[in-house]
């Protein structure tokens, strides 16, 4: 067979699809040889295109190393070449799951350099943006997981809640997944009195649903198998490996940028952080749940106490006129052409903002040159640093926790890619 | 503690409070940060300053950027240091971080800063064999061979007998 390299993994040759096996010339605890095994890119419980490249003692993960890259779309590049109100469509597509905390980490760090501070009512609807799909993308995670855990009615039930938050998110802002609704210097428009009705119902259902999920989940006992005691990452790992999110505090640490570094007047909410002391994939798994409650939560209050005003900063340098205005105001004609054939430069320098998506820590670093596109700007992507720790996690565990394990890691591969 | 003799410069930029170090001192000022409590690493990354007049000079054409929390005091700061050459080389500070690892691989990937003691410094992003580091200023957007590009043209021009 191939020769074996310094880290252990060989060449491996190609035996089916998906799947290749080679020997490493190593033996294991029990005798027999170390296998690596290539997993990936195309599996369906990598959730997008992950290859991992494992070294197997039997069915035991002794070495396991991530191999990414196959979803990058060099979106960093990309926003270089946009201009600043421009950049924002491209950041809806990293993490794909979660766009409007892409766009919002973003419009804080431009509004930074701008030194602009949006009206309360738009920073209420950026929290309720965000928690409805903090909440959608849990979903996404719990019904996923829960095929590949053994539980395959999960994905209808989240998948059919989901629908309704991608509904509200097509009546607010005229698309299902890919908002752009958070931009610098405000958010793209109003909420509609429809879409307050469904938020309301929404709110008034959903606690309900979750107990659904619960009932079929927390103690079923192929879940618990599954989950309990698999994937452990210690608090202290978790800090030391920088992981953020669900990760760190399934482990535990009660972090939550919400509450940290409070920003969108967050500080203004009334929740809790969830935390599982289990620091294993069942207490991730508790984790997610129990925020989900919290959004639910946070949506409450913010649709009760939702502020009259405008939705906008009033800048004409930075947003557009209203429409009306353009038929009456030659300056306001200006100002549009402008807007939308040069754009709007942003005072040189440099800023960082970060937002606690469903994720972890889902940060945007923008650099100015002071004209009117980025000079850089590089997405802290928590899914990047959390899937770091999956070789700690997955050590001397089966080959089949190891799908629980990449699971309850919830990375999104375009968010890891960008 | 850091001694203030490694600090070149010190500001606040938007908020953030920033200090900039000698290339050379920066394992050296980061373990002493680390010490004092900022013990997360939020990201690692390069600005490539080619051709940027915001500045009438500026020390380096590549600025690395290092963002640093202190989860006791909540309090953040960030690192820069200016590199030159070609390629530019730095010390790796996964020692004292360890999510710099992937940062530190992502950033030689993208801009050819070379960290000098990293465990495994590949490509992360891109493929193995790709040529140059798209995220230089002076790589061109779309700038990269078009696959099936000759037959695409065959295929758009119709037949002479047609």
């Amino acid at each position: 067979m191939a020769d074996a390299t310094a880290e252990g993994m060989s060449d491996t040759s190609t035996i089916g699809q998906g799947v290749t096996v080679s020997r490493t010339g190593e033996h294991g605890a029990f005798g027999g040889e170390l296998l690596t095994i290539n997993f990936g890119p195309h599996h369906p419980s990598t959730h997008g295109v992950l290859r991992l490249i494992v070294d197997l003692d039997g069915e035991q993960v002794k070495r396991l190393k991530p191999v990414i890259g196959y979803l990058h779309t060099g979106i960093e590049k990309q926003a270089e070449a946009l201009r600043w109100q421009q950049v924002v469509v491209v950041t809806d597509r990293h993490d794909y799951l979660s766009p409007p905390f892409n766009n919002l980490s973003y419009a804080l760090a431009v509004e930074k350099l701008l030194g602009v501070d949006v009206p309360p009512r738009a920073d209420a609807l950026r929290v309720i943006m965000c928690e409805l799909t903090r909440i959608s993308s849990h979903l996404v995670w719990l019904g996923t997981s829960g095929i590949e855990l053994g539980a395959s009615t999960m994905l209808m039930y989240c998948f059919r809640e989901r629908d309704t938050i991608l509904d509200m998110n097509e009546e607010i802002s005229g698309f299902r997944m890919h908002t752009s609704f958070i931009r610098p210097g405000g958010v793209l428009a109003d909420a509609t009195p429809r879409f307050l009705e469904m938020l309301d119902r929404f709110c008034n259902a959903m606690p309900a649903n979750i107990d659904e999920y619960e009932s079929l989940l927390t103690m079923n006992p192929i879940f618990r198998s599954r989950t309990i005691g698999i994937g452990r990452l210690p608090a202290e790992d978790a800090k030391v490996l920088g992981a953020t999110g669900p990760m760190l505090r399934g482990s535990g640490v009660a972090w939550d940028l919400r509450k940290s570094m409070p920003y969108s007047g967050y500080e203004n909410y009334d929740f809790e952080i969830a935390t599982s002391e289990l620091s294993d994939c069942y207490g991730r798994y508790l984790v997610r749940i129990k925020e989900m409650r919290e959004s639910v939560k946070i949506l409450r209050q913010a649709l009760d106490r939702l502020p009259d005003g405008p939705v906008n900063i009033d800048d004409r340098k930075v947003l557009p006129p209203p429409r009306e205005e353009l038929e009456t105001s030659m300056e306001a004609v200006i100002h549009h052409f402008k807007l939308f054939t040069e754009g709007y430069t942003v005072p040189a320098g440099d800023a960082y903002a970060a937002v606690e998506s469903g994720r972890g820590e889902n940060g945007c670093y923008v650099v100015s040159d002071g004209t009117h596109k980025p000079r850089r700007v590089k997405f802290r992507a928590a899914s990047f640093v959390n899937l770091q720790p999956l070789e700690r996690m997955a050590l001397n565990h089966m080959v089949a926790d190891m799908v629980a394990i990449i699971g309850t890691a919830d990375t999104v591969l375009g968010d890891v890619d960008r | 503690m850091i001694a203030d003799s490694l600090i070149v410069e010190k500001g606040v930029s938007a908020g953030d409070a920033w200090i900039s170090v000698a290339p050379d001192s920066i394992h050296t000022a980061l373990s002493g940060l680390r010490d004092d409590g900022y013990r997360l690493l939020v990201f690692l990354t390069c600005v490539d300053h080619l051709a940027d007049s915001s500045k009438p000079t500026w020390p380096g054409r590549y600025e690395l950027v290092y963002q640093l929390r202190n989860m006791e005091t909540r309090e953040q700061l960030r690192v820069r240091t200016f590199l030159d050459g070609d390629p530019p080389r730095i010390d790796s500070v996964h020692d004292l971080f360890p999510p710099a690892n992937w940062d530190e691989r992502e950033t030689y990937d993208m801009f050819g800063v070379v960290f000098t003691d990293h465990p495994d410094l590949t490509r992360i992003l891109m493929p193995d064999d790709w040529v140059g580091h798209p995220l230089r200023r002076d790589y061109p957007v779309g700038g990269e061979v078009v696959e099936f590009s000759e037959e695409h043209e065959v295929w758009q021009t119709p037949p002479p007998r047609a």
